[in-house]
C-alpha cells in the first residue's frame, strides 16, 4: 500500500437554489478537509453532489483521473452514478438499516463477494464492535451506532469518506476518542477525508484543511491554525467564531506538561508537539474556561491555572452564559458555560472572579508550513 | 355446488391478489417517490374503483374487455365471461386499497436509507428490495390481506363481465345470491358464516401488522 500514488479530488461545484447559489472549488488530497460554516451553507450539499446524490447545474467532479461528474465544462458530460463512485458516505443520522442487524449493516455493501462474511466481521472486529455483531442498531449507543455507519461506508474500501457532523450527537469523552480513530483510519486507508462540522473543537481536532463556507461561496481555504489564526475576511472570522486565540511563547516543555507565557501570564497545557522558545498561536475553547466557586475544591486538569479576572461583560442566552472576562496580562478571553453553572456565584460586570483555564483544552495550533 | 364455487372463489382472489400487489405495490412506489405533472389525476384515476357503482366498473371492464375493446384488438382474445374476466373485475376494485397502502408505506420509509444504500453500491432494484420492500413489509402485508378480503368479496362488476356460471365463473359471492334465490338457506348460512369468519380473521391479521400494535 505504501507506493499508492497520491490521490486527489477536484471539486467544481456549482448549483443554484431558492436561498442560495452554491459555487465551490476545491482540491483535497489524502487529508482531512473540514468543510465549516453555518447551517445553510451549502456543506451537506457539497457531500451529496460528491456522493451522486443530487446533481449540480454545472461543474466537475475528478477523482484522480476519473470523470464523476462533468457538465457545462470542456469534454464530455458525465454523471457516474452514485453505487459506482467509491465514495463512503457517513450520514448524520448515520442511516443505519433499522431491518439488519450491525453485521448485516456492514455486510451490505459487500453483496455476494466472496468472503464478505469474514470481511464485514473483520472490519466490526477493527471497529471495536466485536460483540455487537449480531445487535440491531436500535440496540446500540450513540457512540457504537456511528461506528458501524464507519465501518459500512468503509467496507467497498471507498478512496473517498464524506462525514456529515460525524459527532453532534455525542458526548465529549467519545468525541474525543472517535476523532482520534478518524485520524488513525485516514492515515491507514490513504483516504480522502471531508468532513462537514459546525464544531471548532472537531475542526481543531480533526482538519489538516479548513475550507470555510457562507451562502455557498468558499471563504476561505488553508491549514487549520493559518484559518483560524489569520482569517482573512471578517465574515471568516464571525463564522469560526474565533474568540479565544493568543499568541504565547514556549519556556519549556517535559513529559507532563507544556509551559506557556502568555505575556507574562503562565499557563500549564498538556504535552503536546511544540518548539521550544518559539511563540505559538493558541487556543482555548470558551467552554474550557471556568469560574471557581471559592469554597469548592479544584481538581484535576482544573488545578494547574487558576487566576483571577474581571469580568467585562455578561450575556445570557437560552441555556448558556456568556462571559468576558479581562485578564491581569491585559488580555480578554471568553468563557461560556450552562446558565446553572454559576447561579450560586455573585458574578456582575465589573467584579472580580477566580477562573481557571482547563489544563486539557489549552491547543497549541500548528504551523503551516508541515514541520509538525 | 358450493365447493365448485369455493374453488373457484379460492382461484380467482389468489391469482387477483398477486396481479394487485405487483400491480399496486409499483403504483404506490411511483405515487410516493416520483414527482411528474398529472400525478394527482394518476392517483384518482387508480382510486376511482373505490367509489364507483360496481355496474359502472362492470361496464367499463366489458368496453376495455369486450368485442372491440383494446384487448381483443391488440391480443386477439375476449376474456368476457370467463374466468379470467372474474379475476379482472376482482383485481380491479381490489387495487386502490392496494395502491393507497403501498404509497403511505413507502412514504413511511425514510429516503436517507434509500440514499445511503445508492453510496453503498445498491442499484435502483437493489434499493427496493433490500430496504424499501423490507422495511415497508408489514403494512404491504396488511394491505395485500385487505386487497384479497375485497377481491374474495367482489360481486357487482364479476356479475356483469364474467356473468353467474356455476362450475366457470359462479364465485361465493354469486353463489349466495343464486342459493338465497333458490331459498337453500342451509347451505346459504354456511357460506355466509365462512365469508364473515375469514373478513374477522382477516381484520385481526390486519390490527396485528399495524406498527402501533402491542401484545
Amino acid at each position: 500500500m505504501s507506493t499508492v500514488a497520491r490521490r486527489t479530488l477536484l471539486l467544481d461545484i456549482h448549483r443554484r437554489l431558492q436561498s442560495f447559489t452554491l459555487d465551490l472549488q476545491l482540491e483535497v488530497g489524502e487529508e482531512i478537509m473540514v468543510l465549516f460554516g453555518p447551517s445553510g451553507a451549502g456543506k451537506s450539499m457539497t457531500l451529496e453532489s460528491i456522493a451522486g446524490l443530487v446533481t449540480p447545474d454545472k461543474g466537475e467532479i475528478i477523482l484522480d483521473d476519473r470523470v464523476l461528474f462533468r457538465k457545462g465544462k470542456p469534454g464530455a458530460h458525465a454523471n457516474v452514478p452514485a453505487r459506482k463512485r467509491t465514495v463512503g458516505y457517513v450520514f448524520q443520522s448515520y442511516a443505519l438499516f433499522p431491518h439488519l442487524t450491525v453485521l448485516g449493516n456492514v455486510r451490505y455493501p459487500l453483496g455476494r463477494q466472496a468472503h464478505a462474511q469474514e470481511r464485514a466481521l473483520s472490519l466490526i472486529e477493527a471497529m471495536g464492535l466485536g460483540q455487537m455483531a449480531d445487535r440491531y442498531p436500535h440496540q446500540l449507543s450513540g457512540g457504537q451506532q456511528q461506528r458501524v455507519a464507519i465501518a459500512r461506508a468503509l467496507a467497498r474500501d471507498p478512496e473517498v469518506l464524506l462525514l456529515d457532523e460525524p459527532f453532534s450527537a455525542l458526548d465529549a469523552g467519545l468525541r474525543e476518542r472517535l476523532r482520534a480513530d478518524l485520524r488513525t483510519l485516514q492515515r491507514e486507508r490513504h483516504l480522502i477525508v471531508i468532513c462537514v462540522t459546525h464544531n471548532l473543537e472537531d475542526a481543531f481536532a480533526l482538519g489538516d484543511r479548513l475550507a470555510v463556507l457562507r451562502d455557498g461561496d468558499l471563504e476561505q481555504v488553508g491549514t487549520v491554525a493559518e484559518v483560524f489564526r489569520r482569517p482573512t475576511s471578517m465574515d471568516a472570522a464571525r463564522i469560526l467564531g474565533i474568540r479565544n486565540t493568543f499568541r504565547a511563547r514556549v519556556p519549556s516543555a517535559d513529559a507532563d506538561h507544556v509551559t506557556l507565557d502568555w505575556d507574562g501570564l503562565e499557563l500549564k497545557a498538556m504535552p503536546q508537539a511544540a518548539r521550544l522558545g518559539e511563540v505559538v498561536p493558541v487556543y482555548i475553547a470558551p467552554t474550557d474556561i471556568k469560574l471557581l466557586y471559592p469554597d469548592r475544591p479544584v481538581l484535576g486538569g482544573l488545578a494547574a491555572n487558576q487566576m483571577s479576572a474581571t469580568v467585562t461583560r455578561l450575556e445570557h442566552r437560552e441555556h448558556q452564559q456568556i462571559i468576558r472576562l479581562l485578564l491581569d496580562n491585559g488580555h480578554e478571553l471568553e468563557a461560556r458555560g450552562a446558565g446553572y453553572f454559576y447561579q450560586a456565584l455573585d458574578v456582575h460586570v465589573g467584579g472580580r472572579v477566580g477562573i481557571t483555564l482547563r489544563q486539557e483544552g489549552l491547543r497549541i495550533l500548528h504551523e503551516e508550513d508541515g514541520r509538525q | 355446488m358450493g365447493w365448485q364455487a369455493f374453488l373457484i372463489s379460492l382461484e380467482v382472489t389468489s391469482v387477483a391478489t398477486v396481479l394487485v400487489v405487483i400491480v399496486g405495490t409499483a403504483a404506490g412506489l411511483l405515487l410516493a417517490r416520483v414527482h411528474f405533472p398529472g400525478i394527482q389525476v394518476v392517483e384518482a384515476i387508480l382510486m376511482l374503483p373505490l367509489v364507483l357503482p360496481p355496474t359502472v366498473v362492470g361496464y367499463y371492464l366489458l368496453r376495455f374487455l369486450g368485442n372491440g375493446g383494446p384487448v381483443q384488438r391488440i391480443f386477439g382474445i375476449n376474456i368476457v365471461f370467463t374466468w379470467g374476466a372474474a379475476v379482472f373485475a376482482s383485481a380491479v376494485v381490489a387495487l386502490p386499497l392496494m395502491v393507497q397502502a403501498a404509497r403511505s408505506a413507502i412514504r413511511s420509509v425514510d429516503p436517507l436509507l434509500e440514499n445511503a444504500a445508492r453510496t453503498l453500491g445498491s442499484s435502483e432494484p437493489g434499493v427496493f428490495f433490500r430496504v424499501t420492500l423490507p422495511l415497508a413489509r408489514r403494512v404491504l402485508i396488511a394491505g395485500a390481506i385487505l386487497s384479497a378480503a375485497r377481491a374474495l368479496g367482489e360481486f357487482g362488476a364479476t356479475l356483469m363481465v364474467a356473468a353467474n356460471i356455476p362450475g366457470r365463473t359462479q364465485t361465493l359471492p354469486l353463489f349466495i345470491y343464486d342459493a338465497v334465490n333458490k331459498q337453500q338457506y342451509g347451505v346459504v348460512n354456511l357460506v355466509v358464516g365462512l365469508l364473515t369468519g375469514l373478513g374477522l380473521v382477516a381484520f385481526i391479521i390486519i390490527g396485528r401488522l399495524d406498527p402501533g400494535y402491542r401484545r
